[in-house]
């Protein structure tokens, strides 16, 4: 914050680091290979590893990945159902309550 | 503001303006929130704080139903045309700002005698409450970091050696922070809103502290530890300009907030709730709530600046631990191992934007009607004309104030799910790391509103 400028840095400059990571041992961990992410589900491990590193990504984890978008992909789409649920609920939920107690 | 009364309504506020009186009483907490609700209410008040909250609940669901990365990294890296600002225009603007400061500083340490006592026909308050609290503060996240040009004190402190001494580490924005509060309680507990020279003194001190800053460590006062500056700077991550090496460039509004890397800790995390709390806390002090809390704690013996600074320091650790306790929820919703802090310091930014709809809500009405008050003290201090002008807002211009803050609680619901997105591989996972930070602003709103709508009066006490 002591520079003169705000300048503009690209997206992703905020990287995590190693340091802003805390593992417990009790619980399954998955590393990335090309960089010292760990995370704690084999999706979002494989999802990373297709999107930080698409260059260096053997078969496997390239079939990993496509996997593991396809699984995202399912996951989204149940998510939204939820949300639109929710949604739909907090809309009627406002509408009678403004008709009740409302004006 | 505070004495103006309960919810006070723009209109209100306008009425009361039209008056010499009224203006003084305008001026008066210019810092809250009070000010910004509709006069009265036609449903009862935990069905709109509740409204207020679900709108927020629901823009969260609404932007999570955008799960295009390439969408929100093209809004988010989107930039416009350069706008060079010749050396001109940087020198016009430190005038500017050295300027209004001696007028403002020769008026307020001279009222009574050479320049008028009454706030509203004094340009000390009306340079600091309209022209800068108003006008360029307001300036900083509607435009730009506007404060960096026209800060006088940075101006001053430009022509005087400094020792260069490295700043320590350690204080980080820790006096920032403190900065902030501080001047937030000065404002509350002493009749600094409607004392031309007890603003001035205060204004004076600020200055010899700014350059004293400066004197120790150089640049790096005003980059870090510098309150105004640091809240100038802030702001600036969600205004649509952003200085860059040669002049401004467009953007997004909030795209700057989006670059969580400046939030390196505790220090920075501390200092944006600080500036979101000290629109609360100066809100808060005026409802009827904190008289019965007042009364009773001074009634055990308690002083009641003890009890104020109580306050600040308690209201402000709920806000802080509200935060603190949302990166710890968003480590387990989002079945991440980042550290709580390094979630929270990552969902930090996205409350300026609510605090710049607060300061907006609050001010903007107020600025508007004094604007040609300041203008016309401000060319004459020494002999204000005896009918200052005043602006004429329309009623309908109360509805600004709930559009700014709930606009703000938007901008900061997108700038959140940017940062999510950026942060995390798995979208999803990137949804559920916000439920933590979503409650949090909920929890925010719902306060401010409760704030605007509860009935209101002077501090108590003070």
């Amino acid at each position: 914050m002591t520079d003169d400028t705000d300048e503009q840095r690209p997206v992703g400059a905020d990287p995590v680091t190693a340091a802003e990571l805390s593992v417990p041992a009790d619980e399954p961990q998955y590393d990335c290979a090309y960089c010292d992410r760990v995370f704690a589900r084999e999706r979002h491990r494989d999802l990373h590893r297709g999107q930080a590193h698409p260059d260096r990504v053997g078969e496997s984890a390239a079939a990993a990945y496509r996997g593991a978008v396809e699984s995202e992909r399912e996951s989204l789409v149940r998510y939204r159902y939820v949300a639109l649920g929710a949604l739909v609920v907090l809309y009627f939920g406002f509408l009678v309550a403004f008709a009740v107690v409302g004006v | 503001m505070a004495r103006l009364g309960r919810g006070v309504a723009v209109a209100a506020l306008v009425a009361g303006a039209a008056t010499p009186a009224g203006v003084g009483r305008v001026l008066a907490h210019s810092g809250g929130l009070r000010g910004a609700a509709p006069e009265s209410l036609s449903v009862p008040v935990w069905l709109f704080l509740a409204t207020g909250g679900g709108v927020i609940g629901a823009s969260f669901l609404l932007a999570s139903f955008v799960t295009d990365r390439a969408f929100v990294d093209r809004l988010d890296a989107w930039r416009g045309p350069r706008l060079p600002l010749g050396r001109l225009a940087n020198a016009a603007g430190r005038l500017f700002g050295v300027a209004a400061l001696a007028v403002a500083l020769v008026s307020g340490l001279l009222a009574g005698s050479v320049t008028p006592l009454a706030p509203e026909r004094n340009a000390a308050t009306l340079i600091v409450w309209v022209g800068w609290w108003g006008v360029v503060v307001a300036s900083t996240y509607l435009v730009g970091d506007t404060w960096r040009t026209v800060d006088p004190f940075r101006t001053v402190a430009s022509v005087v050696p400094t020792l260069d001494r490295d700043y320590p580490a350690s204080l980080g924005a820790w006096p920032a922070a403190v900065g902030v509060l501080g001047l937030v309680f000065l404002e509350v507990v002493t009749p600094m809103a409607d004392d031309p020279q007890l603003l001035a003194t205060v204004v004076a001190g600020y200055g010899v502290v700014a350059v004293a800053g400066w004197v120790v460590f150089g640049p790096a006062w005003f980059g870090t530890a510098d309150p105004l500056a640091r809240l100038a700077a802030a702001y600036g991550r969600i205004a649509p300009l952003t200085r860059t090496a040669d002049g401004w460039r467009l953007r997004l509004p909030g795209t700057g907030a989006t670059e969580t890397a400046w939030v390196d800790g505790r220090d920075q995390a501390a200092f944006v709730v600080a500036v979101v709390y000290a629109t609360t806390y100066d809100g808060f002090v005026g409802t009827g709530l904190w008289e019965t809390v007042a009364s009773s704690v001074v009634g055990w013996g308690v002083p009641p600046l003890g009890a104020y600074l109580a306050l600040l320091a308690g209201g402000f650790g709920v806000f802080y631990g509200g935060l603190a306790l949302s990166g710890r929820l968003a480590r387990r919703t989002a079945a991440t191992f980042l550290t709580p802090t390094a979630l929270v310091r990552r969902f930090t930014p996205p409350l300026l934007a609510i605090a710049a709809g607060y300061h907006l809500a609050h001010t903007l009405g107020t600025t508007l009607t004094l604007l040609p008050t300041t203008l016309a003290v401000a060319v004459s201090p020494l002999s204000p004309p005896a009918a200052v002008p005043t602006l004429v807002v329309p009623g309908w211009f109360g509805a600004v104030g709930i559009t700014s803050v709930l606009g703000g609680h938007l901008l900061a619901v997108w700038i959140a799910h940017t940062i999510a997105y950026d942060t995390f591989p798995d979208r999803l996972q990137a949804v559920r790391s916000q439920y933590g930070v979503t409650v949090v602003m909920v929890a925010y709103t719902m306060v401010a509103l409760w704030i605007v709508t509860t009935p209101g009066g002077a501090p108590p006490f003070v």
